[in-house]
């Protein structure tokens, strides 16, 4: 028989994606459940390069989960659905690969074959994980959101603005990751020329979120059409798998 | 023929099997069950559906199978209409039914005939093709609304639930219930391989040959399969790919029974015989020995309905063979046949045929008539499409352009599609063929309204009316709509201004809709500026407008605007409830007969008439709603289940509700989630309880204000409950709960006075639960809670503030006195309600502070019995007798009818039994009533 995929921790993996959260206090525990048991798949351990991309979900998680209950959010059940919708990508992609399904998105399959090793650069791993979740994943998950919800993607609109708040989440969660790992990166970009690597990372987010946001506009004029979908699925699958190698490629190293 | 006779041995599933016919037997307290297998092409799915039909036929199941299409543009139900048409070979009555609702109910009523008193077994195959129609009839049916003990089994490609189909919520909200299994079917393992190889191939074989089938299989049965064939067969098999094997296997058919295959891979299956035999140019004879080949050569399946491909792979692999030219001729050939083919053509078939000869001329008259035929069957997803095919059929010249135009706007529109229905807008515009300024300024007003974009919705409106083409009419109508939507964004003074306008211009000029409209929005706008008589009279002019024209729509539209304006802003909640009961009673059709009874039943549940309430809404129910009416129906009756203690009844209502907003519905999750927690916080379930609220509370919305303050009360009661049953309350949630309460203030501060008054109760009873938690026993803010309870004439809220009252006051030992007295009313009102855990709370209390409550210890006589049997002497014999008639829980009607007086009679005799007894209320004379029997 094969090795299992997640080693030891295998059946603990399978258990716990075998839930299906719906609700946004439901994804933060399913996130936290991940990263107990990420951080035991041998042999990297805490090292472990999904588990640093699962810390910053769940810490974003945690955010968004703080600013609903704060009621920061003009249409919270919209961004709570969204939420939800997006999460369950991410849980679909480790359920298909945890079962080694050929299902499992390209992009995500990038980064979850390096979870063995030998390659251990959290910075580059973290983000790769980003690229997937919103440049693939995020479309995905807005049209079906809206879809649900009866109401249209339209810039401006109360969904669209909470949908941008989203982006400050990531730019103050980002910096703060990097300055987990990259102390020594970091203090040479200090000496340089300050926030380039914050401008650089809160830049990138914000990018491709918007770029998620257009993109799932297209989505939606042709949600009904199968094989039009199935086609732009493979295409944003393509190009984030593209540039997901490209970030794990020694290209990024210069990241680390 | 030779159909599925020649199957591989089952491999693998044996428990699988077993699973799906217990979860499928295991049906639900609403007499429903679901199944469905998930699974990549050829894993088997198909294969477990059969399996299990047969296993159950026969038993106390009736099945019934149909397959969705692939086409992508089926006609509305196909699979289900299917599916009874293989039952009874006869057809469907499809013709016209009066709306969405009656075609649900047809087609219940069909498989509630085929069922009989058995289970019924509806297999579904491949419904990730499903059209919307078919997917909200499932769900109807599974919400026990068809009134139809159903088994669902369906399939369901995994790979199709990437992405964003619509299918994926839909399964994410359902796998929830107890009475739906999602079934992820894996491919086989090694050892499963290699069992399934040697029961194919017979005998021994070598380890290494199995292996090699698993390694180049993944396992997928189907492909396995195939190539123990070849091994047994022993053809050597260089290729890896499905594509190469089943190529391979192509070239070695005869000559006739490869266009054979090659014609069913360009078919919507089943193909029928005679559609085949146009199809391939061959002889009879010829044509039957070449089917005969491809049945053998196993690639085509054969049963009663006509021919159809062993397995979609195979389909798809050849698809990709046949050259465009190829293509599309084999199409136009069907398009043709199905022409050519005697009765009424499938215009969805036929389009799709067209389309793919690459014949639009053709494909548009058979589109066309498919989207209307989509409209009448009530499928505007489906006709939607269709308006999109046609528009792409027709080019920039085409003289159908303009009207294909503004059908599909309106149809994009009918489905939420408001994006799309204001750009086909703008290209109407755009044209010299097109409708007046007045007429796009209009529609593009709606649209975006409709789009909640209010502020350019907003300029349109004014913009149509200003048009040099605007008709008296069109300004009616533009006036109307614009009075309506300035009273959602609260702006009165404005609305009441244009709908003056609309009223004084529909009144010569107008429909009776514009007038309708206009004059709600005339009664609100009063209403809401605090001149409430004017309000009411504009309404109540307005039902007697839609009297005169008598329309359905008109009647149930005026009608619901009075009820509303009663029931809500105006407080005047047994007047509204009247008047909802008597428009129902009205000829206004089932979607406003089940609204109409919806707000009578909330009114009466409001003022404690619980009994009265629950056989209005079996009535309601009674006219077998759909969609968003039956959700509130449900909803309201599960309120009523909660009340009365009535667990079961209430979680099957709770979970036929949760399975119709699998669909879609927002706006009731809310209130689901209030009443889950209500039912979780009776059991003693406090962390259920809490996980509601706490969902509920990252989904509210800060305009709806009076259902953030029911839910956030029903958090801080189960925290208090909790608490008290000396369970951990959770501190974060309770902050949470608070900054909620906080919120509420706030926001209440700025609403207007309406909002105010149904708001500021629940902020009291928010309040007094905090200091409840705090184990502060304080009886006044219960006291501040019970007077704002009291002057909203609702008896339950005021009750309960009134037990906690007394609780708090018996524990401080202060004016005992008062808080029994407190206690027996609370205690009265909870029986006449029928609320039955209420009741035993308020027991318990008693007991725990030795409080004898009037009828606890029915030995012991009433404190004043005399005193009692005094006030009702002051009734007459006939007031006495109506008196008892309310009491138990009759409506005047119904009082009148058994006590042969007429209605209004019964309305004089209760203003004196209100006078005599200073009552105010129907469940305040009852409770006099109830205490002095």
């Amino acid at each position: 028989m094969t090795q299992p995929i997640w080693g030891p921790v295998q059946q603990e993996m399978s258990d716990l994606l075998r839930r299906h959260p719906d609700d946004v206090p439901g994804v933060v525990e399913q996130l936290a459940g991940l990263q107990d048991v990420l951080c035991r798949v041998p042999p990297l351990l805490h090292g472990n390069p999904l588990a640093d991309f699962n810390k910053l979900y769940l810490t974003i998680t945690e955010n968004v989960l703080e600013r609903l209950y704060a009621g920061r959010f003009k249409d919270p059940a919209f961004l709570s659905r969204l939420d939800v919708e997006f999460a369950a990508r991410y849980f679909d992609a480790l359920r298909y690969w945890t079962e080694a399904s050929p299902s499992c998105p390209g992009v995500w399959a990038g980064l979850f074959c390096r979870v063995p090793g030998p390659d251990q650069r959290p910075l580059p791993s973290a983000v790769a994980g980003v690229n997937a979740h919103i440049n693939f994943d995020l479309p995905f998950a807005l049209v079906t959101t809206f879809d649900h919800l009866g109401t249209d993607p339209i810039d401006g609109s109360d969904q669209h603005e909470d949908y941008l708040q989203v982006n400050d989440i990531f730019a103050e969660e980002i910096p703060g990751l990097r300055r987990g790992y990259l102390d020594r990166w970091q203090l040479l970009i200090d000496t340089m020329n300050g926030d380039l690597d914050d401008w650089w990372q809160g830049e990138m987010v914000e990018y491709t979120r918007n770029v998620a946001w257009r993109n799932a506009q297209k989505i939606w004029s042709i949600r009904h059409d199968q094989l039009a979908l199935d086609k732009q699925r493979r295409r944003l699958d393509s190009t984030a798998t593209g540039l997901g190698k490209l970030l794990l490629s020694p290209f990024a190293d210069f990241l680390q | 023929m030779a159909s599925q006779g020649d199957e591989g041995p089952l491999v693998g599933r044996t428990g699988t099997l077993a699973d799906i016919q217990s979860y499928l037997r295991n049906v639900g307290p609403g007499g429903t069950a679901a199944v469905f297998v998930t699974g990549e092409s050829g894993v088997g799915k198909s294969r477990l559906l059969r399996e299990t039909a047969d296993a159950l036929r026969g038993t106390d199941f009736a099945v019934l199978s149909g397959t969705c299409l692939d086409i992508g543009d089926a006609s509305p139900l196909h699979p289900v209409l299917q599916a009874l048409r293989r039952h009874d070979g006869g057809h469907t009555d499809n013709s016209g039914p009066a709306d969405a609702g009656a075609l649900l109910d047809r087609v219940s009523h069909a498989l509630r005939t085929i069922a009989g008193n058995r289970q019924l077994l509806l297999v579904l195959d491949d419904l990730q093709w499903a059209d919307r129609s078919t997917r909200q009839l499932l769900l109807y049916l599974l919400a026990g609304l068809g009134d139809v003990r159903v088994s669902v089994l369906a399939a369901i490609r995994a790979e199709a639930l990437h992405g964003t189909h619509p299918l994926r919520r839909v399964l994410a909200e359902l796998r929830r219930l107890r009475s739906v299994r999602v079934v992820d079917l894996a491919p086989l393992t090694q050892d499963q391989t290699r069992d399934l190889v040697t029961g194919i191939v017979g005998g021994t074989v070598a380890v290494e040959d199995a292996d090699r089938v698993f390694k180049r299989s993944g396992g997928n049965p189907f492909v396995v399969e195939e190539l123990a064939r070849d091994l047994r067969d022993g053809r050597v098999e260089l290729s890896d790919t499905l594509r190469e094997i089943f190529l391979s296997r192509v070239d070695e058919l005869p000559p006739n029974a490869h266009q054979v295959v090659h014609a069913m891979a360009a078919g919507v299956e089943p193909v029928e015989h005679a559609v085949l035999a146009r199809v391939v140019p061959l002889g009879e004879d010829q044509l039957i020995e070449a089917i005969r080949a491809a049945v053998a050569h196993r690639f085509v399946a054969s049963d009663s309905d006509g021919y159809r491909l062993r397995h979609r792979l195979v389909a798809e692999v050849l698809e990709q063979e046949v050259l465009p030219a190829q293509s599309a001729a084999l199409h136009r050939r069907f398009a043709e046949s199905l022409e050519a083919v005697e009765g009424d053509p499938d215009h969805a078939r036929l389009a799709f045929h067209w389309q793919r000869a690459g014949v639009p001329e053709r494909a548009l008259p058979a589109v066309l008539a498919a989207a209307r035929a989509a409209e009448r069957l009530y499928g505007f997803a489906e006709a939607h499409r269709y308006w999109t095919i046609a528009l792409q059929l027709t080019g920039d010249d085409c003289e159908d352009r303009a009207d294909v135009l503004g059908n599909a706007a309106e149809s994009a529109h009918q489905c939420g599609e408001h994006l799309l229905a204001l750009s086909r807008v703008e290209e109407l515009a755009a044209r010299t063929d097109g409708p007046g300024r007045s007429d796009v300024h209009l529609r593009r007003a709606r649209y975006l309204a409709a789009a909640g974009r209010t502020a350019t919705a907003e300029t349109e409106y004014l913009r149509a009316l200003d048009a040099p083409d605007c008709t008296p009419r069109q300004r009616a109508s533009a006036a109307a709509y614009l009075a309506e939507l300035l009273v959602h964004l609260g702006r009165y003074a404005e609305a009441h201004q244009h709908a003056r306008d609309a009223m004084e211009l529909a009144a010569i000029n107008g429909s009776t809709p514009d007038l309708v409209r206009a004059s709600a929005a005339l009664g609100f706008s009063a209403v809401f500026r605090e001149d409430p008589a004017a309000g009411l009279s504009v309404v109540r002019q307005a039902v007697e407008i839609a009297e005169r024209s008598g329309h359905p729509d008109d009647l149930g539209v005026a009608y619901m605007h009075l009820a509303e304006l009663l029931t809500g802003p105006l407080n005047s909640i047994e007047e509204g409830v009247l008047v909802a009961r008597r428009g129902a009673d009205r000829p206004v059709g089932r979607h406003y007969r089940t609204r109409l009874l919806a707000i009578a039943a909330k009114g009466l549940f409001r003022v404690g008439q619980w009994a009265e309430a629950s056989a209005v809404l079996d009535t309601a129910m009674s006219y077998r709603p759909s969609g968003a009416d039956a959700v509130e129906l449900l909803l309201s009756r599960c309120q009523l289940w909660v009340g009365f203690g009535e667990v079961d009844n209430a979680r099957r209502d709770l979970d036929a509700v949760a399975t119709l907003l699998a669909g879609g519905g927002a706006r009731h999750v809310l209130p689901m989630l209030t009443l889950r927690a209500g039912l979780a916080m009776w059991q003693g379930e406090h962390a259920e309880a809490r996980a509601a609220v706490q969902r509920g509370l990252t989904e509210t919305r800060s305009d709806d204000l009076v259902l953030i303050g029911v839910l956030t009360w029903h958090g801080l009661r189960a925290e208090a409950e909790a608490h008290v049953a000396g369970a951990r309350v959770d501190p974060g949630a309770l902050r949470r709960l608070k900054t909620a309460t906080e919120r509420l203030v706030t926001a209440m501060g700025e609403a207007g006075p309406a909002v105010q008054a149904a708001v500021t109760g629940y902020v009291d009873l928010c309040t007094a639960e905090i200091s409840r938690i705090e184990d502060r026993h304080d009886p006044d803010p219960w006291a501040r809670a019970a007077t704002v309870w009291d002057r909203r004439q609702q008896p339950y809220p005021a009750a309960y503030s009134r037990l906690r009252q007394a609780e708090a006051s018996l524990h401080r030992k202060v004016r005992r006195a008062a808080a029994v007295t407190g206690l027996r009313q609370a205690y009265a009102t909870a029986t006449a309600m029928g609320a039955r855990p209420f009741a035993s709370e308020i027991r318990g209390v008693a007991q725990r502070f030795r409080v004898a409550l009037a009828d606890d210890e029915p030995t012991v006589p009433m404190a004043a019995p005399a005193l009692v049997t005094d006030e009702l002497a002051v009734l007459t014999v006939r007031e006495r007798e109506v008196l008892a008639a309310v009491a138990e829980g009759l409506t005047n009607r119904e009082i009148g009818e058994k006590l042969f007086i007429s209605e209004r009679t019964v309305g004089v005799h209760l203003g004196h039994i209100f006078d005599k007894l200073q009552v105010r209320t129907r469940v305040q004379a009852s409770r006099v009533y109830l205490t002095a029997a």
